[in-house]
């Protein structure tokens, strides 16, 4: 338990030395960048022939990618930093929904970049000969240039990770970015990792909490047994966050009405090979970790019994059982209300002998240690 | 809650068919004080989505998260005050896709 | 607040009321903002059978070339039914299946959302996610715009519209409908159930985009109500309308209800192996024109369901149109206010008279009895099992036996049911003085 599992960036084939946590090329603070996807929140699927039905009205922020935007949010305000949200999604079409969810991002105070998916032939025939190649894999892929970004985005996410780099290298190099740690639409939670190859990034994964530090990020995960770890991420550092534990905040009204479609900027086309900037300079300190114990909950010991001891098995039987004793008659307490209630039990487990008395002057219902 | 005879779909499965994207505020309130003195409890039965369960006290425990936002409580309701019934916060509550 | 912008007018809720008005107003040159509470225009919205789409002539020059439309109605189906039988009135006609139609079925998180895209090509500002919370009143207590749950959420306008829907919290506020008026609601649930779409053209005799209207009597236990049964292109939708007070006092479920009809003789073999996509609840003003709240008031107007703009008048069951219908008008209306430079009640009056002028009140007014009528006791408790009867007798064989002959067919199912002649004549001439 605690193995610290996360923290150097992955591989790391091509880093190169550079990139501290204070050079993030920012001319106005550090850069944190948010990756969301805008998908289809609930997709229909064809319960005979799994075929799925995605329709734009649903389409929306995953819960764990709107966390990933708060925290991002969060972590600018604290360092007074730029924040960029890449968001993956289908093309705005005038007055669809789309554009009401980019206009919302927009809204919130960062700058939004799109990184467009392919157009109608996204809801055709390539999408479904992507899904099947996706769950088969070895058959025929789509291969218009369409449909091949669609397959970015659907599958390899190690091209989605390069066109996101790309996409982000005009606002300088990001000392924190997150993500959400899964996607209903297909995504393999892969995502951050190769972000984190790509940037030559410290990496968190999984993250339940991320607080801004100087120069790092304080990233806590789940453990077994309720614990937590907290690890101390040196920037730059890519973090994934669950979906629960922060609310993404709601744009105010006139940033609403002023954030038209023109505030999203398109993503610039991807260019070939490696990406400028990103991973110059020296890597990552190391990523140092604490485990934090959490508030144990209390098991009672086993009360160990004798075992009858009569030659007789019918009578060892009867014994073990209980069949022929004398019981206590079912208490009926009646409707009562919580406090009541644990008192009653308390009261009943220190008669029986499972929990000592408790102290004397201690409310009844802290008998628990 | 109300027992059924089954009729080809559990209830919890019923509403399973509908998106809720549920808020952090509940945008309902029910003042169980004024149910205790009500004997018709018409939300019970009347509500479509069977938000409204009778305690053994005689109040009314309510949930807000599976809310079609339709009224039916509170305008079948003849306790004035009893339920407090508003729209969820924008964004949030149902969302037809088949309306 | 200082310093929010003020627009020309904020039309409240996307629905076909609003989007119309907003579209009225953009197309007037008027600066408009359109506040949805949903995600997505139509995503808070129901509804029970058919939009019938002439009055998008209005909007849009061959709209059908455009709309999203599910299947064009060719058959209409009115059915009276016992636990056991059922009598139908059924009426087809090619010529509603072309241009330019008659009847269509839509899904409206679709339809709604198409609307609202009009309104936004035209210039206006669409606002989703967004909740007006409240009226925002000026100095002397003349509406002036709506407080929304935003952050800095003030939005100030000349005229508010409020299409805010059945509840409309708005109305309510400024006092012109009561805050809870249970007798003038309907609770409508319904059920789409997925069915492929060869299978719903053979089940119902359709062939393309063609589509069916069923409208049921007496399949609600007695509570005044109806049932319905309409085909989309690849499900169909199933449900009940229930008279609230009724409803709360019969005590029964209103699932329970949808699940009579769908166990019904003459309905279960349409929907044979079908299965829930999604299950729905919404009330339906149903009042008609007695009911309805004043229309404007300083500052503001009501439109669409807000204004209980719905015609139940049995044979007639429509609402989408008359709610495009009135924003259309209320559009209209408030665009001349600012011409005139009168956004008070005076100022707006030309909204009602509009309304009178056209189908939107005229038909409200001429069919204002019928609510009382057909959510009587003897049509919804007594007159399905009667004519249902009636025919049985007509209709059965009972060799050797004579057969009954109109009169005394009608005299046995009525003595059964409990409908003197007497009241059945009374009924006749009422029916013909509240349709005719």
């Amino acid at each position: 338990m605690g193995e610290p599992v996360a923290g150097r960036p992955s591989g790391g084939k091509r880093t190169e030395p550079g990139a501290g946590p204070n050079r993030t090329g920012g001319q106005t603070g550090p850069l944190v960048v948010a990756c969301v996807r805008i998908v289809d929140l609930r997709p229909h699927v064809d319960p005979l022939t799994g075929r799925i039905t995605r329709d734009p009205a649903g389409l929306g922020l995953p819960a764990p990618d709107a966390a990933a935007l708060e925290h991002a949010l969060r972590i600018g305000e604290a360092w007074s930093g730029r924040v960029v949200v890449a968001a993956a999604g289908p093309s705005p079409a005038p007055g669809g929904t789309p554009d009401a969810v980019l206009g919302e991002l927009a809204a919130l105070g960062a700058t939004v970049v799109h990184l467009a998916e392919a157009g109608p032939a996204v809801h055709g025939r390539d999408r479904d000969m992507a899904e099947t190649a996706l769950r088969h894999p070895g058959t025929e892929r789509p291969a218009a240039t369409d449909s091949g970004a669609l397959w970015e985005l659907t599958a390899d996410e190690g091209a989605l990770a390069r066109r996101i780099v790309n996409a982000l290298s005009p606002f300088g190099v990001p000392a924190a970015v997150l993500c959400g740690d899964r996607s209903p639409d297909r995504g393999t939670g892969a995502l951050p990792g190769f972000l984190a190859h790509e940037l030559g990034a410290a990496q968190a994964l999984g993250a339940v909490a991320v607080a801004p530090g100087d120069g790092h990020l304080l990233v806590d995960r789940r453990l077994d047994g309720g614990w937590r770890e907290r690890l101390r991420v040196p920037c730059p550092a890519v973090c994934s966050v669950e979906g629960g534990g922060v609310r993404l905040r709601r744009a105010t009204l006139p940033a609403l009405l002023a954030a038209g479609p023109t505030a999203v900027h398109p993503a610039a086309p991807v260019r070939g090979g490696t990406v400028d900037g990103a991973r110059e300079g020296s890597g990552p300190g190391p990523v140092t970790l604490r485990i934090l114990g959490p508030p144990r909950p209390y098991r009672p010991r086993t009360r160990i019994v004798a075992p009858p001891a009569d030659p007789d098995p019918r009578i060892r039987l009867l014994e073990l059982t209980g069949a022929l004793e004398a019981h206590d008659p079912p208490t009926v307490l009646g409707p009562i209300g919580a406090p009541e209630a644990a008192d009653a039990l308390v009261d009943f487990l220190v008669r029986h002998g499972y929990l000592d008395a408790p102290l004397p002057g201690a409310p009844a219902r802290a008998g628990a240690p | 809650m109300t027992v059924r005879a089954w009729r080809g779909i559990s209830f919890a499965e019923r509403m399973a068919t509908v998106d809720f994207r549920v808020g952090a505020r509940a945008h309902i309130t029910v003042d169980a004080e004024i149910c205790r003195s009500c004997t018709t409890t018409a939300c019970v039965t009347a509500c479509p989505a069977d938000l409204f369960a009778p305690t053994a006290d005689g109040g009314i425990l309510f949930n807000y998260e599976e809310c079609f936002e339709c009224g039916t409580c509170y305008m079948v309701c003849n306790r004035e005050g009893a339920i407090t019934w508003t729209y969820p916060d924008g964004g949030q509550g149902v969302v037809f896709h088949h309306g | 607040m200082s310093g929010a912008t003020e627009f020309d007018a904020v039309v409240v809720g996307a629905g076909p009321a609003g989007s119309a008005a907003a579209i009225a107003l953009a197309r007037a040159g008027r600066s408009v903002v359109l506040v949805e509470r949903g995600p997505f225009p139509g995503s808070k919205n129901v509804y029970g059978g058919v939009v019938y789409g002439r009055i998008l002539d209005q909007i849009v020059p061959a709209w059908w070339e455009e709309v999203p439309v599910e299947r064009w109605i060719v058959r209409r189906s009115t059915m009276m039914m016992t636990g056991t039988q059922s009598l139908s009135v059924d009426y087809r006609s090619q010529a509603w299946a072309d241009r330019p139609y008659n009847g269509m079925t839509t899904v409206r998180s679709r339809f709604d959302r198409w609307l609202a895209g009009k309104a936004t090509d035209a210039g206006a500002r669409l606002v989703t996610s967004t909740v007006a919370t409240g009226l925002v009143r000026d100095a002397s207590g003349r509406i002036c715009g709506v407080h929304t749950d935003r952050g800095d959420g003030d939005l100030r306008a000349r005229v508010v519209v409020a299409c805010d829907g059945v509840n409309s919290f708005l109305a309510k506020e400024a006092g012109l409908l009561p805050p809870a008026e249970a007798s003038h609601h309907t609770l409508g649930v319904k059920e789409v159930l997925d069915l492929p779409r060869s299978v719903i053209d053979e089940r119902f005799g359709l062939t393309g985009d063609e589509g069916t209207d069923i409208e049921i009597l007496g399949c609600t236990r007695g509570i005044p109500g109806g049932g319905f049964l309409y085909t989309n292109a690849d499900t169909v939708s199933v449900g009940v309308v229930l008279s609230l007070p009724h409803l709360a006092a019969a005590g029964v479920r209103p699932e329970e209800l949808i699940a009579d009809l769908k166990e019904h003789p003459s309905i279960a073999p349409y929907l044979r192996g079908a299965t829930l996509r999604e299950y729905a609840a919404h009330l339906i003003p149903e009042g008609g024109y007695d009911a309805m709240p004043t229309l404007a008031t300083d500052g503001m107007l009501v439109a669409g369901d807000a204004a209980a703009m719905t015609l139940a008048a049995g044979i007639w069951l429509e609402g989408v149109n008359f709610a495009i219908g009135s924003g259309l008008a209320a559009g209209r209306a408030v665009d001349r206010a600012i011409g005139a430079g009168d956004c008070s009640a005076a100022g707006l009056a030309s909204y009602r008279a509009d309304l009178e002028a056209q189908f939107v009140l005229a038909d409200h007014k001429r069919f204002r009895r019928a609510p009382s009528l057909i959510l009587s006791e003897r049509v919804q408790q007594r007159y399905p099992g009667f004519l249902c009867d009636m025919a049985e007798e007509l209709f059965t064989v009972t060799n050797p036996t004579p057969k009954p002959g109109g009169l005394r067919a009608t005299r046995i199912a009525a003595a059964r049911h409990g409908v003197t002649l007497r009241a059945l004549a009374a009924d006749t001439l009422r029916a013909l003085r509240v349709f005719g």
